[in-house]
C-alpha cells in the first residue's frame, strides 16, 4: 500500500466517520438521558432516507429541501415513538425498552419494505467527476456530505453546551432526581430531545444514502458501527461519540485492503467487545455506567 | 391441509426449543442474550455441512450442539464483566457478525443461496408420513426439554440460577461465586440453540443465511421475556409454546409470500 492509497482510505474513513457520528451521537444522548441502547436509531435513519426519497420523487423537490422535509417527518415519528412507547417503559428494566426499540425498528423496516419494496434506490444527484490531486481522489459530493455532517454536529454541540435546553439535558443525564428536585420539567425536555434525535437520525440516513444507496436494511447495518463508536467514545459523552466514530471508521477503511469491505461490520463488533473488556469507560466516559 | 398444519407445527416447535433455551438464560438467570440466533445459525450450518458429507443425522445434531456450546464460552466469559445493557449490545453485535461471516464465506456455506440438497429425516417413509414423523419427534423432544428445564429450575442448580437473577450481591455474600454458573447457563442455552439449529436443517428451504436474521428470532426473545420474568418455570414453558406457534405462523406466512 503506497502512501497515496493510505491517504485515500484515510479521507474516506474520515468522511464515513462524520456520517456515522450522527447516529452514534443520537445513541449516546438517548443512553445518557433515557438509559437504554436505542436500537431503533438505524431504522430511524432508513425512515429518514426513504422519506427524503419519497419527497424528491413525488414532490420533485431539490435534495436539500427533501432532506429538510424528511427531518421534520422523522422528528415527528421519533417524538411519537417516545410518547407512545418509551415514555411508558421508563420505570421498567432496561431490557424492556431495548426490546421495544428493536421491535420498533423491525416495524419501521417492514413498513418501508412493504410500501417501497426491496429494491435499492438512489437520490437524484448531479453526476460529478472526482477531483484528482496527484492520485488523491476526492468526490465533491463526499465533501458536501462531510461539510453538512460537520455543521450539523456543531449545531448539536452548541445546543448541548450553550443553551438552556442543553444544560437541562445534561442535568437530567447526570442525575434525574437532582434535576427534578431543582425544577426541571422532564416532559417537554424529553419531547424536544426525541425531536432532535429524530431529525439527526434522518440527516444521518440521507447522508448515508447519498454516499451509497438507499435500501431497507441500510440503517440496521449501520447500527453496530454506531454502537461501537458510542462505546469506543465512552457512553454518554457526545464528544466521545464523534471521536469514536471517526477513529472506528478510519480503522475500518484502513482494514479494507486486508480483509475486504464485507468484514467492516465484524471489525466493528471486535472493537466493541475489546473496548468493553479492556477499557469499558471508552475514550472519555464514566466507568460506573458499564459494570 | 394436514401437510400445511404439519409444516407450521414443525417451525413452531423449533421456535419453542429456542425459546426454552432462552428461558433458562433470561427468564431464570436474567442474562440478556440477543445472540441466540448466532448459535442457532452455527448449529444449522454445522449439522447441514456434516450431513452433506454423509455423517449420520443424530451425530450431526450432537455436533451442532457441541460446537455452538464451545462458541458460547467466550461470550459467556464476556458476560461476567458487563452490565446487562452492555451484554445486550455485545450479543446483538455478535449475532450480526456471525451472520455476515456466514454470508461471506461462500466457499463453505454457499453464501446467501443456502445449502441445497440436504438429506431429510425419515425420507424413506414418503413425504407426507415423514413430515408427521418429524413433527412427532420434535414434539417429544420439546416435551422432554420442557420437562428438563422445569426439573432443572427446581433443582439446587436451578435455585442458584434464580438467585443470580434475583440478587447477585446477596448470593456472593452467601459464599457462592455466580461467575461460573453464568458461563454454564450461557453455554447450556447455546447448546440447546445449536442443536435446535441442527434440527432446522431438514427444512432445507429454510436453510440459508436470511433465515437466521436476528429479527425473526426476536419474536422468541419476546416470548421468553414475557414468560420468564414471572419466574415460574412452567409459565415460561407455556409462554415459549405460545410464542413458538405465533413465530411459526409468521414465518410460514413469509414463506408463503416467498420471502424469508
Amino acid at each position: 500500500m503506497t502512501w497515496i492509497d493510505f491517504l485515500n482510505l484515510l479521507i474516506n474513513g474520515l468522511i464515513e466517520g462524520l456520517v456515522v457520528a450522527l447516529p452514534a451521537l443520537v445513541m449516546t444522548l438517548v443512553m445518557g438521558v433515557n438509559r437504554f441502547p436505542n436500537a431503533a436509531t438505524g431504522d430511524m435513519m432508513t425512515t429518514g432516507a426513504y422519506a427524503a426519497v419519497a419527497v424528491q420523487l413525488l414532490g420533485g423537490w431539490p435534495l436539500w429541501a427533501a432532506a429538510l422535509g424528511s427531518m421534520v417527518v422523522t422528528a415527528m415519528v421519533s417524538a411519537g415513538s417516545y410518547q407512545l412507547i418509551f415514555r411508558k417503559l421508563a420505570g421498567r428494566p432496561m431490557v424492556a425498552s431495548m426490546l421495544a426499540a428493536i421491535g420498533l425498528g423491525f416495524l419501521l423496516r417492514s413498513l418501508i419494505s412493504f410500501f417501497a419494496g426491496h429494491d435499492q434506490r438512489t437520490f437524484d444527484l448531479p453526476l460529478v467527476r472526482a477531483w484528482n490531486f496527484g492520485g488523491i481522489r476526492v468526490l465533491p459530493t463526499d465533501l458536501a456530505i462531510a461539510a453538512v455532517a460537520a455543521v450539523s454536529l456543531m449545531v448539536v454541540f452548541v445546543l448541548i453546551y450553550r443553551t438552556s435546553f442543553g444544560r437541562q439535558l445534561r442535568a437530567v443525564s447526570d442525575s434525574a432526581d437532582l434535576a427534578r428536585a431543582s425544577g426541571i420539567r422532564a416532559g417537554g425536555l424529553m419531547l424536544s430531545l426525541w425531536l432532535l434525535v429524530g431529525a439527526l437520525s434522518s440527516l444521518g440516513g440521507v447522508l448515508l444514502g447519498m454516499k451509497a444507496v438507499v435500501s431497507p436494511e441500510m440503517g440496521w447495518e449501520s447500527l453496530i458501527p454506531a454502537f461501537a463508536a458510542m462505546v469506543l467514545g465512552g457512553i454518554g459523552s457526545p464528544v466521545g461519540a464523534v471521536l469514536g466514530a471517526l477513529l472506528l471508521c478510519v480503522a475500518q477503511e484502513l482494514a479494507v485492503p486486508l480483509m475486504g469491505p464485507s468484514y467492516k461490520l465484524v471489525l466493528s463488533f471486535v472493537v466493541l467487545a475489546l473496548v468493553l473488556l479492556v477499557r469499558p469507560a471508552g475514550i472519555m466516559g464514566r466507568v460506573q455506567l458499564v459494570r | 391441509m394436514i401437510a400445511y398444519l404439519c409444516a407450521i407445527g414443525i417451525v413452531a416447535l423449533i421456535y419453542c426449543l429456542l425459546a426454552l433455551g432462552l428461558n433458562l438464560q433470561f427468564g431464570l438467570t436474567r442474562l440478556v442474550n440477543f445472540g441466540v440466533v448466532a448459535f442457532f445459525a452455527v448449529g444449522a450450518y454445522t449439522s447441514g455441512l456434516l450431513a452433506l458429507q454423509g455423517v449420520p443425522l443424530v451425530l450431526c445434531f450432537v455436533a451442532a450442539g457441541v460446537l455452538a456450546g464451545v462458541l458460547a464460552l467466550p461470550i459467556g466469559l464476556l458476560s461476567l464483566r458487563l452490565r446487562d445493557d452492555y451484554l445486550a449490545i455485545v450479543t446483538l453485535g455478535f449475532s450480526e457478525a456471525v451472520r455476515i461471516s456466514i454470508q461471506q464465506e461462500s466457499w463453505l456455506t454457499k453464501g446467501v443461496q443456502g445449502l441445497p440438497g440436504l438429506p431429510k429425516l425419515f425420507a424413506s417413509w414418503g413425504s407426507g408420513v415423514s413430515d408427521m414423523a418429524i413433527f412427532a419427534t420434535l414434539l417429544a423432544l420439546v416435551a422432554l426439554v420442557a420437562w428438563g428445564t422445569v426439573r432443572l429450575a427446581a433443582s439446587p442448580f436451578g435455585r442458584l440460577l434464580k438467585a443470580i437473577g434475583d440478587d447477585e450481591a446477596a448470593l456472593s455474600a452467601l459464599g457462592k461465586d455466580p461467575a461460573w454458573f453464568k458461563v454454564q447457563v450461557f453455554m447450556l442455552g447455546a447448546v440447546l440453540a445449536g442443536a435446535d439449529g441442527g434440527v432446522l436443517r431438514p427444512l432445507h428451504h429454510l436453510h440459508h443465511a436470511r433465515a437466521v436474521h436476528p429479527a425473526h428470532h426476536l419474536l422468541c426473545v419476546d416470548g421468553a421475556g414475557d414468560g420468564g420474568l414471572g419466574h415460574g418455570a412452567w409459565r415460561g414453558v407455556w409462554f415459549a409454546a405460545a410464542d413458538g406457534v405465533s413465530g411459526g405462523l409468521t414465518l410460514c406466512q413469509r414463506l408463503g409470500a416467498g420471502r424469508v
